[in-house]
């Protein structure tokens, strides 16, 4: 069975010449101008790091404001617009093209062992297509000095000046980044998969993403729409929204979440996505309920387009609206429910290893579940109402798009760093920052749940004296966040400079994308691979492929072997 | 009346609904704990059960359809349930009661003006609701989205420009008279309002705005209240229903301001002039308007449509506040004047403010 998957591996001893895509060609050009996906997914990858770290900053900033009541740092006007940085760039430049454009870029075709994606100068006009909408997006919040919070909600946003177009102009833009990357994944997917790899052997992650961008691909045009109206209603005072020339501020709201809820699921899909991955790795077992997990991702990419409203609960829409919305996000539990269940019972008879990019994985399941549970409280119409607005929803989100995506994009940074940076990492390092990273968050935000169901209102520049000793608590979790971070840059920046010489397969992974040499070959595989085996079939695997290809020194997995 | 303690979740149950939505809150709290201890106990039993270790090999996973179906269709019967239960209370908090008292709300970028029945507007940023009685807001924005969040009664309702929205409640216990200097002093949940006039303190229940409101850009908030949208900030102040009664029928004292002006009352009447209206008929200056100007009205002797005559005096001014159509002077039959409702310190106030304008 595993002798033609065999045949694709490049023995161990020959891969120090072995050329790869990181020096076969030099120069900046040779970067500007690449089509390879593996170069154009780096690129992505160093933008959106570039684009947390701003986000992150911005985060911290409102934290150290809101460490005592009235002022701290900076006036009211400032936190607004701080706090609207911090959101915009968090979901429009990094949550939203993180997973798909830099981890999806690089490993989508060699999971699928194609040479590269479907359209490569598509993909790397994507790419420049979200560097354009990058710096409008930056242009637009510092000159426009927009203060509306991400969601831009009418008539505060139309009011004072034409900022808020240029931002949704600028969300447009990179819209079309999505759109085109969704394509492409599309098409790859369809198209370019490797001889016997059929559908029920797809990897997890190819499943996550491809629902992503069926999602990307039609919910995003919706942001058109919106803004198309704004800018009928700002220069031809066609009334829309605002209810001065007749219009309706409500229908913005409808709009708006009609594309970004939707937008949670490109968010959180690709998490889940790379989080199937780690698990299936770190357990050496395929996923269990492989097909229930991979239509639970198409599930949760169907139901998320029927759910907007249920942002909308106390906005004044009618009761029957309110009531059917309530209905239909409960529907959301269900497909969420499923892959816990099955990631959960993937670890039942593995064999699991605790390295860093699985304790992210683990971490997911503690972090998201939390997230889920709490969902419940604000699906449910009675307890929303109260909830509304305040800091339990600001606690909600963080844990699904920090717990969930955010451990899940760090988690797969770690776990397929080696085969993207020939370098291994200190993995001492990297725990003590995974340690960080998850008590910090764990304080950061559990705090929030209680100032939230307390009745802190979120957005708040000053509070009651009531919520001083929780809104102390939470932004010291949030410097232990950082510090977690600061940590994890170093380990990383160290490990570029002086790490280790990555082996093939370090993790001793069934998957696909570890058959090719480290760091990969510039056209991913020597010769196209012949897929015998599913990419979680442990049981197929001979030695030579999940053991071997490496130096036992540079090996954590390998040490626990027998 | 001794007030209820809240818990380390939730603020004090201050209404009829709140114990309601409590229930829900924690009916919710506990399935959530259940699913997590199961959840997590699983991977952690899991993880440390099955660890990599020498002769430790993983065993393929098997198809396993009727648990799968089992644990995708178990949980809707309890996600219908939640929905159900979370429906019917949310419903007993949309439907007032048929003998709800109206208070109007009107939001504002950074304040918040109750109008009770009667027309009584009381002082911005202070709402006062009768005990044990069913309160409706009719609410309606001048500028941007606001949101009514009174914790204590576990509602929150949009506050949209160019429609009205509704919310009720029942408030359930009465707001202590406490003096304080801050928070602390107030029992839990409250806080410190604002000083009156001389510069006393009391304890309230906040209203929050829940709506992002913005701020004014540049200005800094250094006063603490009522500039930004994290300062526009409500207190209700729970009263027994003849208290509330008694302030519908004597409306609300003069604004802390006009203590210190040269003559209180006309500054208070000034005030309402122009809060209620008034000047959108009335001149100050003798120039024409729908009604007679108030400049030099104040004892002059008034020509009536029906042939008779009479001096502008108290009597007179009162009637013509109170029953507008009782006497039409000559020159103004086709103006329909409607009814104002004000207390008699209120006229007091008109008054002394019209004899200012006959000096």
């Amino acid at each position: 069975m595993t002798v033609e998957a065999g045949t694709a591996i490049p023995s161990s001893s020959s891969h120090a010449e072995e050329p790869n895509y990181l020096t076969h060609e030099t120069g900046l050009k040779s970067w500007l101008f690449t089509l390879d996906h593996k170069r154009i997914g780096l690129m992505y990858l160093v933008s959106v790091l570039l684009m947390f770290f701003l986000g992150g900053v911005m985060a911290l900033l409102v934290r150290t404001e809101l460490l005592f009541a009235g002022e701290t740092l900076m006036e009211a006007d400032t936190y607004n617009k701080i706090f609207t940085l911090h959101g915009a760039i968090m979901v429009f430049l990094f949550i939203i093209p993180a997973i798909p454009g830099a981890i999806g870029n690089f490993f989508l075709p060699i999971m699928l062992g194609a040479k590269d994606v479907a359209f490569p100068r598509l993909n790397l006009l994507s790419f420049y297509i979200y560097c354009a909408g990058t710096v409008l997006a930056l242009v637009a919040i510092v000159v426009g000095s927009v203060d509306t919070g991400w969601t831009f909600y009418t008539p505060y946003s139309t009011r004072a000046d034409s900022s808020v177009i240029w931002m949704t102009g600028a969300a447009f833009v990179l819209g079309f980044s999505s759109i085109l990357t969704g394509v492409n994944f599309i098409s790859t997917v369809h198209k370019m998969r490797a001889p016997g790899l059929h559908w029920k052997r797809l990897p997890l992650f190819i499943w996550g993403i491809y629902a992503t961008s069926i999602v990307q691909v039609l919910a995003t045009p919706v942001l058109a729409i919106t803004l198309f109206l704004l800018i009928m209603e700002k220069t031809l005072s066609v009334g829309v929204f605002d209810p001065a020339l007749g219009g309706d501020p409500v229908l913005f709201q409808h709009f708006f979440w009609f594309y970004s809820h939707p937008a949670v699921y490109i968010m959180i899909l690709p998490g889940m996505a790379i989080v199937n991955e780690l698990i299936a790795t770190f357990s050496h077992r395929k996923i269990f309920g492989y097909m229930f997990v991979a239509m639970s991702s198409l599930g949760l990419g169907l139901v998320g387009f029927l759910v907007w409203a249920h942002h909308m609960f106390t906005s004044g829409m009618s009761e029957y609206a309110t009531m059917v919305f309530s209905a239909l996000t409960f529907l959301v539990a269900i497909p969420s429910g499923v892959k816990i269940f099955n990631w959960v019972a993937t670890l039942y008879e593995g064999s699991i290893s605790f390295l860093s990019p699985m304790l992210y994985g683990l971490s997911f399941l503690v972090l998201f579940t939390i997230g889920g549970v709490t969902g419940l409280f604000l699906a449910t119409l009675a307890t929303d109402i109260h909830l509304h607005d305040t800091y339990f929803v600001v606690a909600h989100f963080h844990y699904v798009m920090v717990g969930g995506t955010v451990f899940g994009f760090v988690g797969g940074l770690h776990y397929w760093w080696p085969k993207m940076t020939g370098k291994m990492y200190d993995e001492k390092l990297a725990k003590v920052s995974w340690f960080l990273v998850f008590v910090g968050f764990n304080v950061t935000f559990l705090s929030q749940f209680v100032m939230g169901s307390q009745g802190m209102p979120r957005r708040y520049y000053d509070y009651l004296d009531q919520f001083q000793p929780l809104h102390m608590a939470s932004s010291g979790g949030a410097y232990i966040l950082g510090l977690g971070f600061i940590i994890m840059s170093f380990m990383f920046v160290k490990s570029l400079r002086s790490g280790a010489k990555a082996p093939r397969n370090p993790w001793a992974s069934a998957g696909y994308e570890w058959m090719t040499t480290t760091p990969p070959h510039p056209h991913n595989f020597e010769e196209t691979p012949v897929m015998t085996r599913g990419p979680y079939d442990y049981h197929l695997c001979t030695e030579e492929e999940l053991w071997d290809g490496f130096d036992e020194d540079f090996q954590p997995s390998k040490k626990a072997k027998a | 009346m001794t007030q209820p303690q809240g818990t380390v979740q939730l603020p004090p149950q201050l209404s009829t609904i709140a114990p309601e939505v409590d229930a829900m809150y924690y009916a919710i709290y506990w399935i959530s704990v259940a699913s997590f201890v199961v959840i997590v106990g699983a991977m952690l039993y899991f993880s440390y059960k099955y660890r990599r270790r020498p002769g430790h090999e993983a065993k393929p996973a098997g198809h396993a359809t009727v648990l799968e179906i089992t644990w995708t269709v178990a949980p809707i019967f309890l996600l219908a349930w939640l929905f159900h239960a979370g429906f019917v209370t949310y419903m007993h908090g949309v439907v007032a009661p048929d003998n709800a008292r109206d208070v109007r709300v009107r939001g504002m970028q950074w304040n918040w003006e109750f109008e009770h029945e009667g027309g009584v507007i009381d002082e911005l940023n202070v709402l006062k609701v009768p005990v044990g009685h069913p309160v409706r807001l009719i609410m309606s924005s001048s500028d941007v989205l606001h949101s009514v969040f009174i914790p204590a009664f576990r509602v929150k309702r949009d506050v949209v420009p160019g429609m009205y929205t509704t919310l009720w409640f029942e408030a359930t216990h009465l707001t202590e008279e406490r003096t304080c200097e801050r928070d602390a002093d107030c029992p839990e949940a409250h806080f410190c309002g604002r000083a009156d006039a001389n510069g006393v303190r009391t304890c309230a229940l906040p209203l929050f705005c829940a709506e992002y409101c913005g701020a004014p850009q540049g200005i800094q908030d250094s006063a603490g209240r009522n500039t930004n949208h994290s300062t526009m900030l409500a207190e209700v102040r729970v009263v027994s229903q003849e208290a509330y009664d008694r302030f519908l029928e004597e409306g609300p004292p003069a604004p802390a301001h006009c203590d210190a002006a040269e003559d209180p009352a006309a500054c208070w009447g000034e005030g309402l002039f122009s809060q209620n209206g008034c000047n959108a008929c009335h001149s100050v200056d003798g120039s024409r308007a729908p009604g007679p100007t108030w400049q030099g009205l104040w004892g002059s002797t008034r020509q009536f449509a029906d042939g008779s005559s009479g001096v502008a005096d108290e009597n007179y001014i009162r009637e013509s506040i109170l029953q507008p159509q009782a006497k039409i002077v000559t020159g103004y039959s086709g103006v329909n004047m409607p009814p104002y409702r004000f207390s008699d310190r209120q006229i007091d106030a008109i008054i002394a403010y019209m004899r200012t304008l006959s000096e």
